[in-house]
Formats: C-alpha cells, structure tokens, sequence
C-alpha cells in the first residue's frame, strides 16, 4: 500500500497525534473495564461463591447483606417452606483484625468475615489451596490478600476481643465489599460477635443460605420463600450479585462513561479522515485522472484507519499493563482477555463505521474534475 | 477585527468537528467530576457537619466510625485535657424507614449527637429528628412520623438541614436515646451502653490552629487509654472509599483532559495545514507569526469555552434524567475547574501548531 | 527618488549536490514614478527578482534597497515589518481570504500594520471606489468575478499606502478585454499616488501599459 504508506510517513505527527489520542480513549475504555470488573469482583464475588443457591435477607436490609438480620424464628420458617432443601445459617460481619504473620507490622486490617454452618448450604466454593475451616478459629482467606498477611498458616487475630483465627485454606474470587475476607464455622463467627461486643444480648444471623429441593428452580423457590415468610426477602444467588446496592449504580454509571468514550473515539477517528480526505480531494482526483480505480485509493483509506487502530490499540494495552503493574491498591486488577479482544474489535468496527462519510466521498471522486475545478477566487 | 474571531463566526462549521468531539470530552469529564463530588458530599456529609475540629474514636477500630467504641468515662477524661472546650458523643445507624404514603422505603442514618451541627436544634427531643433535605425527595414532609428500623420505631420529622448525609443514606438528628433504641432493635449484638457512643466531636479553643490541634489530639490520645483522635478532615477521608474514590476518579479525569488536548492540538494541526497558503499571504503582506498565531489560539480557546458551555447544558439535562439512580451533583467548583482545564488544554494543543505557523514561508504565497 | 536599487543581485539554491543559480548578479533602479514590466517565460528568474525586491526572499550577494531602506541584511522580523510598511503585493493566484468580504479583505492590512481604524476603513471605500467596486464592497470573494477579486487585490497592494508595489501576473486568468481593463486601473491608481511598480507578465499585449520593459530569461536581464 504504496500510498497510504508514503503519506504515514510524510506526515508523522498528525498520525501519531491521532493514534495518541486514539490510544488515550481506548485506554481509559479499557481501564475502566478492567475497574469495574475489580470492583465487581470485590464487592459480591463472596456472595458467589457459596453453594447457596438462594440467598434470603430481612425485607428491611433492601438487598444489603450488612443491613440484613434475621432472627432464629424466620430461619425456622425458611426451613419449612415446601421447595427448599436444606437452610443454612451465615452470619457476616466485618471485623479490624491484625496479622500475626511473620515479617508483617502490626497493621490493622479490616476484614469481611462470613460464618457458615458446615453441612448445610452457604459453604465456600471456590478454595484453591488448603482446607476448609472445620474447628473453631480456623479460617481461609481470599488468596488475594495473601501479602496483607493473610497466608496460609498465618494467624490473625481480632483487634476487639483479641479473637486468633488461623487460616487453613485460601479462596479465590470469594471477596466482599473491597476487603481481606475470610470463610469461618457459624460458632467462631458468634465467638467473634460476641467478643466484639460484650453487651449483645443475642447473635442473629445475617442471611439464610437455600438450596432447593430436586424439580424446584431457586426462582421458584426464592418466590415462595419471599411469599411465605414474613419480612423477608428471598433471591437467587446470581440477583444477590447483581442487585446489591450500589452494584447497580456503580455498574449505570460505568456504562455511561464507557459509551461516552466509545463514541468520542469514532467521532475523533472519523472527523479526522473526513478532514484529510477532503484535503487531498485534489491530488485523489488527479489519480483517478490517471486511471486508479476507486476501490484502490478506498483500500489505501482503510489500511490507514487500520493502522491508526491498530497503533491505537497497542499503545493502550502497553498503558493497561503498566497500571496493573503499578496496582490498583485494594482491587484486583487481572486483565481478561475476553474483554479486550471485545473491546478492540469494537473500536475497529467503529473506527471503519466513522469513517464511512470519507470512504463515500473518495469513491464519488468525478475524474473529470482535474480539468474543470473552479478555483472560489480564495483559498483553502 | 481579530481574524481568528472572525473566520470563527463566518465558518462555524469548519470547527464542528473539533468542537463536537470537546463538547463530548467535556460531558464526560463533568460527569466523572459530578459523580465524584456526589459521592463525596453523600457520604461525608454527616462528618463534615459536625462542630468540633478533632473527632475521637476508639484506637482499634482503624477510624471506622461504625466500629469504633467511646465509653462515658473516656469521653469525661477527654473533657478534662488542657485545650478541649467541650465533648459531645455521636453515634450513627444505618437502617431503613418506611415513608408514609410511599410504597419504597427510604435509607436513613439515625445520627444521635451532644454537640449540634449548624442547622439542628441544641436540645433535640426524644422521638424527633431533623431530617436531611435529600429526603425530601423520597416524600418525607415535616410533620410526617416514619416507621424507623426492623421494629418500625417512630421518628417525628420536625424539621430539614442540608448536605448531612452519611454513606449515602439520609440522615435523621435526634436524640441519643432514640438513637440507641434504633441501634438496639436493628443490630442488637451492636447495642450500646448508655453513656458510650461510637464516636466523640472535641471542641477546642484552637479552631484555626493546626498545629494546636494536633497537640491537642496528641496529648488526649496520650492521656486517655485505646483513643485515637484525628482531625475532622481526616475522619472525612478515613470513611469507606473515599480515598479510594477521589484517586480513581481525578486520575480518570486527568486522562480525559489529555485526550482532550490531543484531540484540540490534532484538529488545530490539521486547520493549520489547510491554511498555510492564506498564512503565507498574510505574512507576506506584513502580518508577524505572532499575529497570525494570536487568531489560531483565540479559535482554540473560544471553541473550548462554547464546547464547554454546551457541555453543562447537556449534563444539567442528564441529571435531571437521571435524578436518584446516581449520585450525580454539579459544584460550582467542579464547573469552574473543568472549564479552565478544558481551556488549557485547548490552548496548549492549538500551541502545538505554533511552529508550523512560524515556519510558514510567505515567499511560498507568490507563484 | 528611486524606489528600488538591485546592486550586484545574485541568488543561487542548493539542490541536492547542485547549485542552481536562479537570478545571475542583477543591477536594476526604478524611480520612484515608474512602472517596469519584466518579461519572461517560466523559470526564467522573474519571480525570483520580484520575491527579493519585496523582501520575501534574501539575496545570495548583492544589495536591495527600497526608498531609502537597505533590506539586504534585515532579519525575518524586520522584513515582516518593512513588508507591513513599505510594500503591496499583487499574487499570480488572487489570494484574497475566502470568508472576509471586499472591504474586510482591504482592512486586515490595516488590521496588521496596527493603522488607525478609522482613517482606514475611509480608505478602503475610497480605493474600492476608484477600483469600481463600490456596490460590492460587502461581498465575498466568491461573489465575485474574476475580475472584482482582482481589483480588490489591487485595492490591497494599495491599502499601507507603498512605495514599491509588485504585481505578479495580472492578466493571466483574465480575457483581453478585462486584462486592459486592470491594467488600467493599475497604471491610473499607481501614477495617483506616486507609487512605483515592477509588473512580471509574460503577456506581452499587456507592456504597452508600462513606462518601460526589460526581459530576462535563465536568470539574467537583457536591457
């Protein structure tokens, strides 16, 4: 591509200019993604990874797992709808606890914990190292927070109450709101209540962890569950997930910002090739004078938009690893392939969608202009 | 007649591409910015009310104020440290409330305090509150009693103050004893004592000395066993995510306004090449390249300041759309800032131009 | 008086490896009420003279003067300003701006010289008026003729009042007729004023206008 190549070169800082800027949006696109599958994954992956497939909160928690309590009557209740299986208690809390590990200072961390009844529903899912907590005081921890002194071995202990909890496996993907979080037995989470707070008259669970019984979808059962017992509400675990508060709001606010950029960058790449397209309106006519055949100078015009693209879309992937390198402080942030592949051939689609006004003008080009183009007695 | 000015108002459309891309760089940066500051001010609001300089919470609980713990007698050991003027507790619960004639019910903090913020009684009566004037919009009314917490305890409205939001709920002044009843019935392994509440507001006699402050906070934290106290600012950014937030957001808004430039210095490159001809006679016929430039940069700074005003009247009109879903608010400061910083990043991208211009031969303009 | 003074001008371009001279050393006055038409055919150096005259282009050896002004050594900054002052240009391609009007287009020189406003703008409706242009002074380049867009850049080459003014193929997008036509009007506003000019045509109808005619060809004058 003779063409489009000599005028890359001829004209290297209009290109890069454009790539730059290009690069910049695609970057804050993909960055984002990346942010909010963080966030995402921080918020209510926890809620995910328990092999409750119904969860069930106090009507007046509104979907909030930390304004939920339930008490022991409700829980019964829940056990005696016709649809579920198994109940199981789980009590969430979240605690300031100190690392025990050695090597690390004695720095406070807040921790998410969730205390689930072994043998019924609520139990973690989704442990990759070690083993689940079996005994009093035994905990596994998100393996993401492993160098805050959450390792397997390491011992933490509650700053209220001085509560040791010693961490015998490690999860992954299983954190809540942002935090270190660990898995215990429903006990060692009432021990720690209750050391936490010494004038607590009682300790009520959080939440009711369902499974429903064979033929029964959790829908179905989180629909009954919610009709039959009084002040609760009753969802399935993937509407836990995506309806927690301030899921919503984060996720709305994140589409807005993403499609804002989207279209920002076919705006700026399209309006660019217009721009030169026009200019070169003149030069492009003397070449079909010539004999170029418009389908030629057409293609010449998308392997620039390609390579602007292109150039693009690997400066942002450069920036997207430097800042995962640099760390996201308390998010995660893995990059998912999926997602950029997505994301780039989105924009390439854009890209060529911005640019079909130049693509069209090129090939309406009259060869026959070269000889009677009127000059408009100015310039430019 | 300044030429740029007038190319400007001749041929607006040749700037419609550059201003429409600005115009939408400038949404998405006010929206970035109106986002941030909402959740900024909900969340906070409650802390940056309160009217003492030092906040006091309990050492172990990492400024947390939902955690933290301050019994009777720390707070009367606080009272006595050389400098404190006095010590009020306050203590905070998050639950919901059902709203007469409303069918959803609202999120509210029920904030029992000793030390009044501007706007609330300094005696408030047990059983009432002054309700924080983002309630309005869930149909609270002064006069109304709504149904607070699990046990649906009754709260009487008597009156509004504004911007005292906590972590996004709504915030309800009242008495400390109500305050405990609702904390009791809602979360009743977080019942309290009477006399100890999860936080106490220090007056002191050194308002607007920081230094002085700091010793203060010092010496109480020395004298009195298992505090910590900060600044009220400090306990502001020590709420959940707020740090978090305002990095996240300014390094996204910082990037945004690059962009901008870019596009702005793309654009101006691009007209600046279209012209170089016209540049050339103007030099020719005696313009200098200051001259010439001069009406280049007032194009970039005029297209920046009317892209930005286009811009607010968009989000303006967004927000409306969007009223509760987001925490959405426009600050004056916001505005101001983004619009300078759109302006200079204007100018700085159409600066990049400046050496073509100057470079520009006006031999080339004969023949 | 003498408007302009070549003394010994020579100007020579490296192009690649070769030197190319393009004007061969050139002494030439022109007083100060004379119109010279300087023919020759493309390439032959005439542009070239016509730049170095009007302080666009720097000589390789030689002196410039204009009245009483030595150009030869003037920094880019100070030919801008002798331009400003002491020069009109009338280009081969009519160059007004596109989106100024007749008026306007007369007035941005003003606008560059930083001249009274005033007195200005009288001024540009008096040189439109002479030039006939007198009901099209709001209009736009492109609703102009031909011919109008060439009489308003004559009306620009007058408009700082110059000493010298230098026209670079008047006639070449014009008819024979509309050719007279300006030529006339140059040598009637020109010999008003008392201003000199130096026209480069190769249009050899038109040098009967001109007081006197020199011809050059490869870069050297023939007297």
């Amino acid at each position: 591509m003779l063409l489009a190549n000599r005028e890359i070169r001829r004209a290297r800082l209009r290109f890069a200019l454009l790539s730059g800027a290009v690069g910049l949006l695609v970057y804050l696109i993909l960055f984002q993604q990346l942010l909010l599958g963080g966030l995402l994954q921080s918020f209510t992956s926890a809620l995910d990874a328990q092999d409750g497939t119904v969860l069930v909160y106090s009507s007046a928690a509104r979907k909030n797992v930390e304004g939920s309590v339930l008490t022991p009557d409700t829980v019964e209740a829940v056990r005696r709808v016709e649809g579920v299986a198994a109940a199981g208690r789980i009590g969430q809390g979240t605690f300031t606890v100190v690392s025990e590990a050695p090597g690390k200072s004695a720095e406070q961390v807040e921790a998410s914990v969730f205390g689930f009844e072994t043998g019924l529903p609520g139990a973690p899912t989704r442990i990759v190292q070690g083993v689940a907590p079996s005994d009093v005081n035994e905990a596994i921890a998100s393996q993401e927070d492993v160098a805050k002194g959450f390792g397997l071995g390491a011992t933490v202990r509650t700053e209220a109450g001085g509560v040791p909890l010693r961490i015998v496996g490690l999860t992954e993907n299983s954190r809540f709101s942002v935090a270190p979080t660990l898995w215990v037995t429903y006990p060692t989470y009432e021990g720690l209540r209750r050391a936490a707070n010494p004038d607590a008259t009682a300790v009520f669970p959080t939440l009711v962890a369902a499974q429903p019984t064979e033929g029964v979808s959790p829908t179905e059962a989180s629909t009954r569950v919610t009709a039959q017992v009084s002040g609760v509400q009753a969802l399935t675990r993937s509407q836990a997930v995506t309806e927690a508060p301030g899921v919503a709001a984060v996720q709305q606010s994140f589409s807005i910002i993403l499609g804002l950029a989207f279209v920002v960058v076919t705006l700026v790449i399209g309006f660019f090739f217009l721009i030169l397209t026009t200019q070169k309106a003149s030069s492009l006519t003397l070449l079909r004078a010539m004999g170029a055949p418009s389908g030629y100078l057409v293609r010449n015009l998308v392997v620039q938009i390609l390579a602007v693209v292109g150039v693009g879309i690997a400066l942002a992937l450069a920036l997207l690893v430097g800042s995962t390198r640099s760390g996201g402080g308390s998010l995660p942030l893995t990059i998912n392939p999926t997602t950029v592949a997505r994301t780039s051939t989105a924009i390439v689609v854009l890209a060529l969608a911005g640019s079909l006004v130049s693509i069209r003008r090129v090939l309406r080009l009259d060869p026959h202009d070269v000889v009677s183009r009127q000059s408009l007695g100015g310039l430019g | 007649m300044n030429l740029g000015l007038k190319e400007l108002r001749r041929r607006p459309g040749r700037f419609g591409a550059a201003a429409a891309a600005l115009v939408l760089i400038s949404v998405l940066t006010l929206f970035l910015g109106g986002l941030l500051d909402g959740l900024y001010l909900g969340s906070t609001g409650a802390l940056r009310a309160q009217p003492g300089d030092l906040m006091t919470f309990s050492g172990n609980s990492k400024l947390s104020v939902i955690r933290s713990r301050i019994t009777g007698e720390q707070r009367a050991e606080i009272a006595k440290i050389d400098g404190v003027t006095a010590v009020g507790g306050v203590g905070f619960a998050l639950v919901s409330a059902a709203v007469p004639n409303q069918s959803e019910p609202a999120s509210v903090t029920v904030i029992g305090y000793e030390l009044a913020p501007a706007g609330v009684p300094d005696r408030p009566m047990v059983g009432e509150a002054y309700a924080d004037q983002s309630l309005e919009t869930k149909g609270v009314r002064i006069g109304q009693v709504l149904a607070v917490g699990p046990k649906q305890l009754p709260i009487k409205v008597v009156g509004f103050v504004s911007d005292t939001n906590f972590l996004q709920q709504g915030a309800l002044w009242t008495a400390p004893t109500t305050w405990r009843e609702v904390l009791a019935s809602a979360r009743p392994d977080q019942t309290l004592p009477s006399g100890t509440f999860q936080a106490v507001t220090v007056q002191t006699a050194r308002a607007t000395d920081p230094a002085g402050q700091a010793s203060i906070a010092a010496s109480i934290d020395r004298s009195v066993a298992g505090v910590r106290t900060v600044t009220r600012d400090d306990a502001v950014l020590a709420l959940p995510g707020i740090k978090e937030q305002n990095s996240t957001f300014t390094a996204v808004i910082g990037v945004t306004l690059l962009v901008a430039g870019i596009v702005v210095a793309l654009f101006f490159a691009l007209l600046t090449l279209e012209r170089t001809g016209m540049y050339g006679v103007f030099k020719a016929i005696g313009a200098s390249s200051g001259q010439v430039f001069a009406g280049v940069i007032t194009q970039a700074l005029v297209v920046a300041v009317v892209s930005f005003l286009v811009s607010v009247l968009l989000v303006v009109l967004a927000a409306a759309g969007i009223g509760d879903a987001l925490p959405l608010t426009l600050v004056p400061r916001r505005l101001a800032t983004t619009a300078l910083a759109l302006t200079v990043t204007a100018a700085l991208g159409a600066a990049i131009s400046l050496r073509r211009v100057v470079r520009i031969d006006p031999a080339a303009a004969i023949g | 008086m003498t408007a302009l003074q070549l003394t010994d001008v020579r100007k020579t371009y490296q192009s690649g490896d070769d030197e190319i001279v393009a004007l061969e050393s050139t002494t030439l006055t022109v007083p100060s009420d004379e119109i010279l038409a300087l023919v020759g055919p493309s390439g032959s150096g005439k542009t070239t003279l016509l730049s170095i005259a009007g302080g666009l282009l720097g000589p390789t050896e030689g002196r410039v003067m204009v009245g009483d002004e030595d150009i030869t050594g003037h920094s880019p900054r100070e030919l801008t300003s002798f331009r400003r002052r002491r020069v009109g240009f009338v280009f081969q391609a009519v160059n007004l701006v596109p989106f100024l009007n007749a008026r306007e287009n007369l007035l941005v020189v003003a606008e560059f010289a930083k001249l009274d406003k005033k007195g200005a703008k009288e001024r540009a409706e008096q040189l439109l008026g002479e030039l006939g242009l007198g009901d099209r002074m709001d209009n736009l380049p492109g609703q102009l003729s031909g011919g109008e867009r060439q009489r308003v850049a004559i009306g620009r080459a007058l408009m700082n009042q110059p000493e010298l003014v230098l026209i670079d193929e008047p006639t070449s997008a014009l008819d024979t007729k509309l050719g007279e036509q300006v030529m006339q009007l140059i040598v009637r506003e020109v010999k008003a004023r008392g201003t000199a000019a130096v026209i480069v045509t190769h249009d050899l109808r038109m040098t009967q206008f001109a007081d006197r005619t020199i011809s050059i060809t490869d870069g050297r004058i023939e007297h």
